[in-house]
């Protein structure tokens, strides 16, 4: 099997493609965050939202409400493939 | 001083500022019967001299003459966005602004331009320069002043006929019961988690509508929630730690989103003032204010133009109570159902939630990013 094979092979049966929405004061740990578009990126199969916000250097004190395809999920929850997720801290101002 | 409803429109003749016609596909737009009858829109001193013949305050005589198709000027430009039955029970909404900075100083001169008749703003804070930059009443001269009067001041300005109750005190669980006592709906623009659960928590328990804003930077959230289930401690059920919260009271507040997110709350807001009486209650679309009382100044319609019968714009009142009672008698609503017991604009008791107000009055939670600006709506478990 070549590495061609082996790429195609990990995408299609390892790998589950997210799109990742920060908000606010998250937005700082990750340099160039684009808000329109958010974050295109790839995490293995089985990862949690926790471990999500761990390979993106996020803060997890500061993540007080975690999105998962517009409800409220709990960061230990799984992710699946093609899920978007939104991260945000404390919005509390008046 | 009784008037017939032709009177009632011939008085307005010295201070008319426009007429509208009738809408030709509705030729019983106005009442129900006779012939199509125009719109008329009056001048401010019309409204005062005709209200201070019946000894009505301003709004209450607002109120009652759009029954009669005429309004004020100032709403001209509300016509055709809200029904005369809509401005009738907006004029007549009492409503709590709990916090009187960035989301509290918007919301609550969004409301007194749409109609709004009473509010109650709470704040025990003073401006302050770092205010400048994004709270609607905060002006140089006004530094150091306390924000609920300086707004109320402000807003007796944009509409006098506004009754503006200010009150300076930090809101926590003691004085909350209070200050919901009598108001149909509250608007949380609180500026901590804490308080603004302790808000959710007080208002559902008091039976009042909770409308939720909050912001931080260019992004904020908002949504509406009639109880029974408090949503903030789902969405912060570790709170707020007091580190978290003196770090973020350095953090940025921009311009647009506090008075953007205010618009998202007073538009959850209207969804409750207006919405009508729940079908349960019998108490068909109209108890609004006056209760059983006659529309003051004003006799039965003309006969020439409703035939000798008594106008429904003319009596709402006094008709849909009756009906309302006929139907709970005849079972229509028991008498443990609090949508039997319908009344808002200040008559409404504490603790009683109104009729239509009940758990399927939740809205999603909106987040709004002006940075984009992009809205979203996240939907509840």
């Amino acid at each position: 099997m070549g590495i061609y094979d082996l790429a195609a092979f990990a995408s299609k049966e390892f790998v589950m493609h997210l799109t990742v929405k920060l908000s606010t004061t998250l937005r700082d740990h990750v340099p160039g965050y684009n808000p329109e578009a958010g974050l295109q990126l790839a995490m293995p199969e089985g990862s949690s939202a926790e471990q999500l916000a761990r390979h993106l250097n996020l803060p997890l004190q500061d993540i007080k409400i975690v999105m998962v395809n517009g409800r409220q999920r709990k960061v230990d929850d799984l992710l699946r493939d093609g899920d978007r997720i939104a991260f945000f801290p404390a919005v509390g101002g008046g | 001083m009784a008037m017939t409803k032709s009177e009632v429109r011939a008085f307005f003749t010295p201070y008319l500022r426009a007429e509208y016609p009738a809408p030709s596909a509705s030729p019983t737009a106005s009442c129900g019967r006779g012939a199509p009858e125009s719109t008329l829109f009056v001048s401010l001193t019309g409204l005062r001299a005709w209200a201070k013949l019946h000894g009505l305050p301003e709004r209450e005589a607002m109120a009652r003459l759009l029954y009669f198709n005429i309004w004020p000027e100032r709403f001209r430009r509300n016509f055709g966005l809200f029904s005369a039955q809509d401005m009738a029970r907006l004029l007549r909404s009492r409503i709590l602004v709990l916090g009187c900075g960035g989301l509290g100083g918007h919301a609550a001169e969004l409301l007194a331009r749409m109609g709004a008749g009473f509010l109650r703003l709470a704040d025990n804070d003073v401006f302050d320069e770092s205010n400048l930059n994004r709270q609607r009443f905060c002006t140089e001269s006004a530094l150091g002043r306390p924000k609920a009067l300086v707004l109320r001041q402000a807003l007796a300005d944009v509409a006098s006929h506004l009754d503006v109750e200010a009150v300076q005190l930090e809101a926590d669980e003691h004085n909350l019961p209070d200050l919901l006592r009598g108001v149909d709906v509250a608007l949380d623009c609180l500026d901590t988690i804490a308080a603004k659960t302790a808000l959710e928590r007080a208002c559902l328990a008091a039976g009042v509508p909770f409308v939720h804003g909050s912001v931080l930077r260019d992004e904020g959230f908002a949504y509406v929630n009639g109880g029974p289930t408090p949503r903030l401690a789902e969405l912060y059920p570790q709170g707020q730690s007091g580190d978290e919260l003196a770090e973020a009271r350095r953090e940025g507040v921009g311009t647009l989103a506090p008075a953007a997110v205010a618009c998202l709350m007073v538009r959850l807001c209207l969804r409750i003032v207006l919405a009508p009486p729940s079908e349960s209650s019998g108490a068909g679309a109209e108890t609004d204010g006056a209760g059983a009382e006659e529309v003051a100044g004003v006799e039965e319609a003309d006969g020439t133009e409703a035939g000798g019968a008594p106008c429904p714009c003319a009596r709402p009142q006094v008709q849909e109570s009756a009906s309302a009672s006929q139907e709970s008698a005849a079972g229509g609503a028991s008498a443990g159902n609090p949508a039997s017991g319908y009344q808002p604009a200040g008559n409404m008791p504490a603790g009683n939630l109104p009729a239509g107000h009940g758990p399927q009055v939740l809205s999603p939670l909106y987040h709004l990013d002006m940075s984009v600006p992009e809205l979203e709506r996240f939907f509840w478990e």
